[in-house]
């Protein structure tokens, strides 16, 4: 797929840009950051900065911090296992989609809400494979009826057979990590191959305020050792976990996601890894997490800008509703921050499409909406081509004044090119909107789900790789 | 009195320097440090809370005056325990084993001295057994154990068996709390109690002591 570049929207000046750099690298080498992981800690000190073992506390340098920016691929390629579904991440690029790994969803037959099961990982990738506006996939449900140990290769494998986009996902254990690439590998055919077109990547967080943890931060070592993909968020909540501004909490996600990028550089320069961000602000009422606030389109607008002063690809959060049900604010929530994120030209928007309820519910009907609100949305970020063809003065020679448009071979030829035409909006006037049975939003995209759930087929795994990969890993539910 | 209405004013505006020191001037004048209590940080709190159920105040606000009242409270505490006053209670509170959050937990505890509860906060990744001790030793009449994790949150279930097998399980209200946790699984494991959020959790401990 072609990629769309935005950037049109910039919420940071030049200097606003600057001064949150260099406040950044004021935290690496004033404060620090805690470094919990035994591996990730002993690099650090290993490659000369400043460690207090006692406290875990490592300080990064000015220079450390530029080097390894200088080292990160300024293009991260996340392939799809069909060409046409690769994602250029660089520059403005923009890509939109899913993400979560929620623990509920609203279920498509009942609306009712209940918990995520290992056949949801299945649907929801088969259903995203079909939306044309969801660009890849960062895995959005927890598979609630596996054992822990076997979330990590199941959560990969199902989707695999189930859609051919590109899939990101967060894992849950160092053992699930490696097998998760062992099996890509055998998939790609080789470790070589895997590297060459990835078509799995990942996700560790790094904790805010400045801490690296032990968990993540063993993981973040190995797929660096690895040379996978990686994606290392921060996820400050305004007055929470960083100061209450969004400058503030900027300065810090931008020092926390730098100090994970730092590592990855020292481990294996040249690791393609992601500037990325999941912050967002909180209800001052409660100092809870809300996804659908205005200030987390900024916040987030506002992380592309700053991984963009670097030149480097990023990943970004947006597209999200606290709302309970399919509504108003549902809508309003979701369209304003993907529209403010898209474009600000951030290459890789997750959680995008079908969440709901502070992200923490996915709901299958929702993807078909949030398809169709992307849809707008990747229409804006295109803009308006101006060329000869489009200004079409030849159209007005012939329609001459007062005529008009409406069956102009120019109109025809360029219509649906220009026009975003949806699926979902109802135009009809109110006659035939009573007429047809006064359609909604909600009725449409619950039958278009259950549509699709019926009758997509993904391009799965051949069935002797399939086999191949079941005599690999047992724990592989078919 | 115009001490007591100082204690109360500099209370809402979360000046937690001043209101021990108005707290010492009222105990010097000789005010009764009940009286201290009810008319000074008690009413400074309860406008703090109206305000805030009517959206006036938000939480950091709520918390900086609680920070104050817990600052007065230092002063104030063994004074009430002379005059054989009753305290609201003390309250042990801790993230279970293998979980590392804790802003909830946070919250939850500053509300509660705010409430006047005597709060031993035990940190992140606390093991049954400090759960336990921690109980005992301070002679808590109530329990908060707070998960985020569905992984983490068994934990809970295993501390309350712990209280049980060391025999003080009776002696302490245990309340649960944290995103995935729910009502359900509070009754399931044995919990007396949950709350969904920091306020509604300091409302529900009052009634379950009574």
């Amino acid at each position: 797929m072609k990629p769309t570049a935005g950037g049109q929207y910039r919420p940071l000046t030049d200097q606003g840009v600057r001064k949150i750099h260099e406040s950044a690298l004021t935290l690496l080498s004033e404060i620090g950051v805690e470094v919990h992981s035994k591996p990730a800690f002993e690099t650090f000190q290993k490659k000369g900065a400043v460690c207090d073992a006692s406290k875990k506390l490592v300080k990064m340098s000015r220079s450390m911090v530029e080097d390894a920016i200088a080292k990160a691929p300024k293009k991260v390629v996340l392939c799809g296992r069909e060409e046409k579904h690769d994602l250029y991440c660089e520059g403005k690029n923009v890509y939109l989609g899913t993400g979560g790994t929620v623990l509920n969803v609203i279920d498509l037959e009942t609306d009712q809400k209940r918990q995520t099961l290992l056949k949801d990982v299945r649907d929801i990738a088969r259903l995203c494979d079909a939306l044309e506006n969801v660009h890849f996939v960062v895995l959005p449900v927890y598979p609630n009826d596996l054992p822990p140990h076997e979330v990590d290769i199941n959560r990969f494998h199902s989707s695999i057979m189930n859609c051919s986009k590109h899939l990101m996902g967060g894992i849950y254990t160092l053992k699930g990590t490696l097998d998760v690439i062992k099996m890509a590998e055998t998939i790609a055919g080789s470790s070589r191959s895997l590297r060459e077109r990835p078509f799995v990547s990942f996700i560790t967080c790094v904790v805010s305020p400045l801490k690296i943890d032990d968990l993540y931060g063993d993981i973040l070592y190995h797929i660096a050792q690895m040379g996978m993909p990686v994606a290392i968020p921060a996820e400050p909540l305004t007055g929470a976990t960083s100061p209450v501004t969004i400058a503030g909490l900027l300065t810090g996600l931008h020092a926390e996601t730098l100090s994970g990028l730092v590592l990855t550089q020292l481990v294996n320069p040249g690791t393609p890894v992601l500037y990325a961000c999941t912050a967002t602000s909180t209800d001052l009422r409660t100092m809870g997490y809300v996804s659908g606030s205005v200030e987390m389109g900024l916040i987030n607008a506002g992380a592309a800008a700053m991984a963009q002063y670097l030149n480097l690809p990023n990943y970004t959060t947006a597209g999200m509703s606290d709302s309970k049900i399919v509504d108003t604010q549902n809508g309003y929530e979701k369209a304003i921050t993907n529209v403010l994120v898209a474009l600000s030209g951030s290459n890789f928007i997750h959680d995008a499409a079908g969440l709901v309820e502070f992200a923490s519910t996915a709901s299958y009907k929702q993807y078909v909406i949030d398809n169709e609100i992307i849809g707008m949305v990747m229409r804006a970020v295109r803009g308006i081509e101006v060329s000869d063809e489009t200004i079409a003065i030849d159209a007005y020679r012939r329609a001459g004044p007062g005529g008009n448009f409406l069956s102009d071979p120019h109109t025809v030829q360029w219509m649906r090119r220009e026009h975003y035409i949806p699926k979902l909006s109802d135009r009809q006037l109110r006659v035939n909107w009573e007429k047809s049975g006064r359609p909604c939003v909600e009725e449409k995209a619950k039958a278009i789900a259950g549509t699709i759930l019926k009758e997509h087929e993904p391009l799965g795994l051949p069935r002797e790789l399939s086999d191949q990969l079941r005599k690999m890993f047992p724990e592989i539910r078919p | 009195m115009e001490v007591l209405q100082k204690i109360s004013e500099e209370l809402q505006k979360g000046n937690y320097q001043q209101v021990p020191k108005l707290v010492q001037e009222a105990l010097s004048a000789r005010i009764p440090p009940a009286k201290i209590l009810s008319d000074g940080l008690v009413a400074g709190m309860d406008v703090v809370g109206d305000k805030f159920r009517r959206d006036e105040f938000f939480m950091p606000e709520v918390l900086i005056s609680a920070r104050a009242m817990q600052a007065g409270m230092d002063i104030l505490r063994p004074r009430l325990v002379e005059t054989g006053v009753k305290l609201a209670g003390k309250v042990v509170l801790g993230t279970v084993k293998g979980d590392l959050h804790d802003i909830g937990k946070n919250l939850v505890g500053m509300l509660m001295e705010g409430a006047g509860f005597q709060v031993i906060d035990l940190g992140i990744d606390v093991p049954s057994e400090r759960f336990v001790d921690a109980v005992k030793s301070n002679q808590a009449n109530i329990l908060g154990l707070s998960a985020l994790l569905t992984t983490t949150m068994p934990r809970m279930k295993e501390v309350i068996d712990s209280l049980m097998e060391a025999g003080i399980r009776q002696r302490v209200k245990v309340m649960v709390g944290g995103a995935p946790v729910t009502e359900k699984f509070a009754r399931d494991i044995g919990a007396d109690g949950y709350a969904p959020d920091a306020a509604s959790a300091v409302e529900k401990v009052r009634g379950l002591i009574g």
